[in-house]
């Protein structure tokens, strides 16, 4: 095991560049996800450390190692395809036993390994199958087999579960989990899917168009996201964001005052320098009013008109307009909201954000989450 | 997407196919039919012989029985007496039992299987080479190389035999028969290739490039990946590839008849066949047995080449 450092990185394709800059540290024994939408660069940022794509500037460190020149097979890494790539003329014992081979091990520890990943990822039964004869999450499971049977510095991951079904994906989410606690690998792993990136990363990396957005745990990216782009992108559903004139102390829209000296790590001076701000707030700290416990620092957003309702089970969604927008707020099944009604939603002014309206969108009342 | 044929239909399109197959198929019917049959049935139109008569063709092989010299009386008792020496005594026998009635087949056939095998080996191997660097790698002028082999294959070999020659004489390979076979080895090799690794490369290219990626993360450097995993994936299309040079140098006869020509031992067969034609032994049944033992490795080459390409031997490896 062993870190992995990503200094000033940068990747072109002719003159268009793909990754901008890019600065990252993977400490020994952590699972980095790097998440953001398709074609933002993360497959780029990952074969690069792979060896698969050249760098165009910038080093990348393997524990002491600078790896910039050496060549993919000399890296010690090992790596799940999202489309698996498995040998299609191999069976599946050899599929996974390939790389432990080609490294050299002994006999015994090959035989040891094997039974240790076929039993872990349950493919005892289909050892000498071939992948034609399995079925995706199969050939999936057999992908990452592959992975870990090999004894590598860095487990690289991209997208492994993107081509599963929703079910699958979950089991196999958790499994991943499991298993790179148990093994304490150093892993970056790379997903367009916000839900594994929040579930699985120590830390997640939050890029787009080339560039890291925020690096954090997952609590820091849901609690404290730098930019409207990082609020809006990881959660679901999105964060809401109200533009609010500031009128004094108060952060004024629709018929609302919000006193925005009740709002955490809020500046009045800083406040100030600006006309208007974007009021953020995750759609789970919306609480219907009939069922919150009063407190002083619940802001109230009463008269509001529910336009639609969804029943999730356990939760419900409800979207109603408020600042002109659209907006979502998830409430528990205690409360029995219907369409059409006029309802009052509160708020923990602790938890709402504040973004400026620069393109950026920049939050403003950064703070300990 | 596929109309269902009503059983009119259905006759008629049998009956046309069934019509295509025996008109393409009738010649070596013929060969076949004449091969074996006995002289007497020459006459006999019909294609199955009245009686099965296989001496052509143990004659080619040379499973008949050493005939007995048939010697003139007078000169019968030449030989008896006994001062004329052993040697004059050869002479003499030799001028009955001429050796121009014996027909080398066996002899021609290992020459043809020889060089084509060793030429369908070598081609395969060089285009296999040759169509990884076309199909995966980046060099310049790729695509003019590329191109400019398939160049090769579309000038004529009329065009060509007499200045190859010229330059095999001038090299100093075509005088001997080493040299000469050498030349003609190139010449095959050279034929073969472009098409060869047209049908490799383009092979190739269906091999998702993620596969050798995942061998190198495992471990291989490009060229383990390409012996690991393009080979060993490719065998189906190697082993087409590699009848597809047999045969054409099993058949080729043009460069033969010009390089081979003063080097009797060494003709293969579709040259050998030429002289059977016009020779005093143009006897046919056993003109048509040895175009028939010609054929029969081309046909099973094609059996063999048939049965390995219906299978995809690159299913289920990438997803998508
Ligand atoms: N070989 C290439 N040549 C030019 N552009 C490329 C190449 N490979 C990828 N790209 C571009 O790089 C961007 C990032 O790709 P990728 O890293 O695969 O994104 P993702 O974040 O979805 O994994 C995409 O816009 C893609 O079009
Ligand atoms: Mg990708």
């Amino acid at each position: 095991m062993s870190s992995v450092i990503l200094r000033n990185v940068n990747k072109s394709y002719g003159n268009l560049p793909i990754v901008k800059n890019l600065n990252l540290e993977v400490k020994d024994g952590e699972f980095v996800v790097l998440v953001g939408p398709s074609g933002c660069g993360k497959s780029t940022t990952l074969r690069m450390v792979a060896g698969l794509e050249d760098i165009t500037q910038g080093d990348i460190q393997i524990g002491q190692r600078a790896i910039n020149d050496l060549p993919p097979h000399k890296r010690n890494i090992a790596m799940v395809f999202q489309n698996y790539a498995l040998y299609p003329h191999m069976s599946v014992r050899e599929n996974i036993v390939f790389g432990l081979k080609k490294s050299g091990a002994d006999a015994e520890t090959i035989k040891q390994k094997l039974a240790d990943v076929s039993e872990m990822l349950k493919l005892d039964d289909y050892l000498d199958r071939k992948p034609a004869d399995l079925s995706g999450g199969q050939r999936q499971r057999v992908a990452m087999g592959r992975a870990l049977a090999r004894d590598a510095d860095v487990y690289l991951f991209d997208e492994p579960l993107s081509n599963l079904d929703a079910k699958l994906r979950h089991h196999m989410r958790s499994e991943i989990a499991r298993i790179q606690h148990q093994y304490n690998m150093t892993a970056i792993y790379v997903t367009h899917d916000q839900i594994e990136a929040m579930t699985l990363g120590d830390r997640v990396v939050v890029m787009r168009d080339g560039i890291v957005e925020q690096v954090g745990t997952p609590m820091d990216i849901y609690l404290q996201p730098t930019n409207t782009f990082v609020a809006t992108f990881i959660g679901s559903p999105a964060m809401n964001l109200f533009e609010a004139t500031i009128d004094g102390d108060d952060l004024v829209f629709d018929q609302y005052r919000i006193p925005a000296s009740k709002i955490a790590n809020v500046d009045l001076h800083d406040l100030g320098s600006h006309d208007t701000v974007l009021v953020g707030i995750r759609p789970d700290f919306f609480e219907d009013s009939a069922l919150s416990s009063p407190s002083d620092n619940l802001f109230e957003f009463n008269d509001i008109q529910v336009d639609l309702v969804e029943n999730l089970g356990f939760d419900k969604e409800i979207m109603f307009k408020l600042g002109g927008e659209d907006a979502k707020a998830r409430l528990d099944l205690r409360s029995h909201v219907k369409r059409q009604e006029h309802i009052s939603l509160s708020v923990d002014l602790n938890r709402v954000l504040l973004f400026d309206t620069s393109p950026q969108g920049m939050l403003i009342n950064a703070g300990e989450v | 997407m596929m109309n269902k044929r009503t059983p009119i239909q259905s006759v008629i399109l049998y009956a046309l196919v069934f019509a295509l197959v025996i008109f393409c198929v009738f010649p070596f019917l013929q060969i076949l039919s004449t091969s074996l049959k006995h002289p007497i049935d020459w006459g006999n139109p019909s294609l199955i012989p009245r009686v099965l008569h296989l001496d052509a063709y143990k004659e080619l092989l040379g499973l008949m029985p050493v005939k007995e010299v048939d010697v003139p009386a007078s000169i019968q008792r030449l030989l008896d007496n006994p001062a004329l020496s052993a040697e004059k005594k050869q002479m003499l026998l030799a001028k009955f039992s001429s050796g121009s009635d014996v027909f080398p087949f066996g002899r021609y056939m290992l020459n043809t299987f020889v060089i084509s095998f060793v030429t369908g080996i070598c081609s395969t191997f060089l285009a296999s080479l040759a169509a990884y660097a076309i199909a995966r790698l980046r060099f310049p002028a790729q695509s003019l190389m590329a191109n400019g082999v398939l160049f090769v294959y579309m000038v004529g070999g009329v065009l060509l035999m007499v200045p190859l020659y010229q330059m095999s004489v001038n090299v100093g390979l075509a005088s001997s028969a080493g040299g000469t076979i050498f030349s003609l080895f190139l010449i095959y090799l050279i034929q073969t290739l472009p098409v060869a690794m047209y049908m490799l490369g383009n092979y190739f290219r269906t091999i998702p490039f993620s596969l050798e990626e995942a061998a190198m993360m495992d471990g291989c450097s490009r060229v383990e990946a390409f012996w690991r995993i393009i080979m060993p994936l490719s065998k189906p299309m190697l082993f087409t590839v590699f009848i597809y040079c047999f045969v054409i140098a099993w058949n080729e006869y043009l460069f033969a008849s010009v390089f081979l020509k003063q080097y009797q031992d060494f003709q293969t067969l579709p040259l050998a066949l030429q002289t059977l034609f016009t020779s005093k032994n143009a006897i046919w049944d056993r003109i048509m047995a040895a175009s028939m033992l010609t054929l029969l490795p081309v046909v099973i080459c094609f059996m063999l080449a048939n049965k390995h390409l219906s299978g995809g031997l690159t299913d289920g490896g990438v997803k998508g």
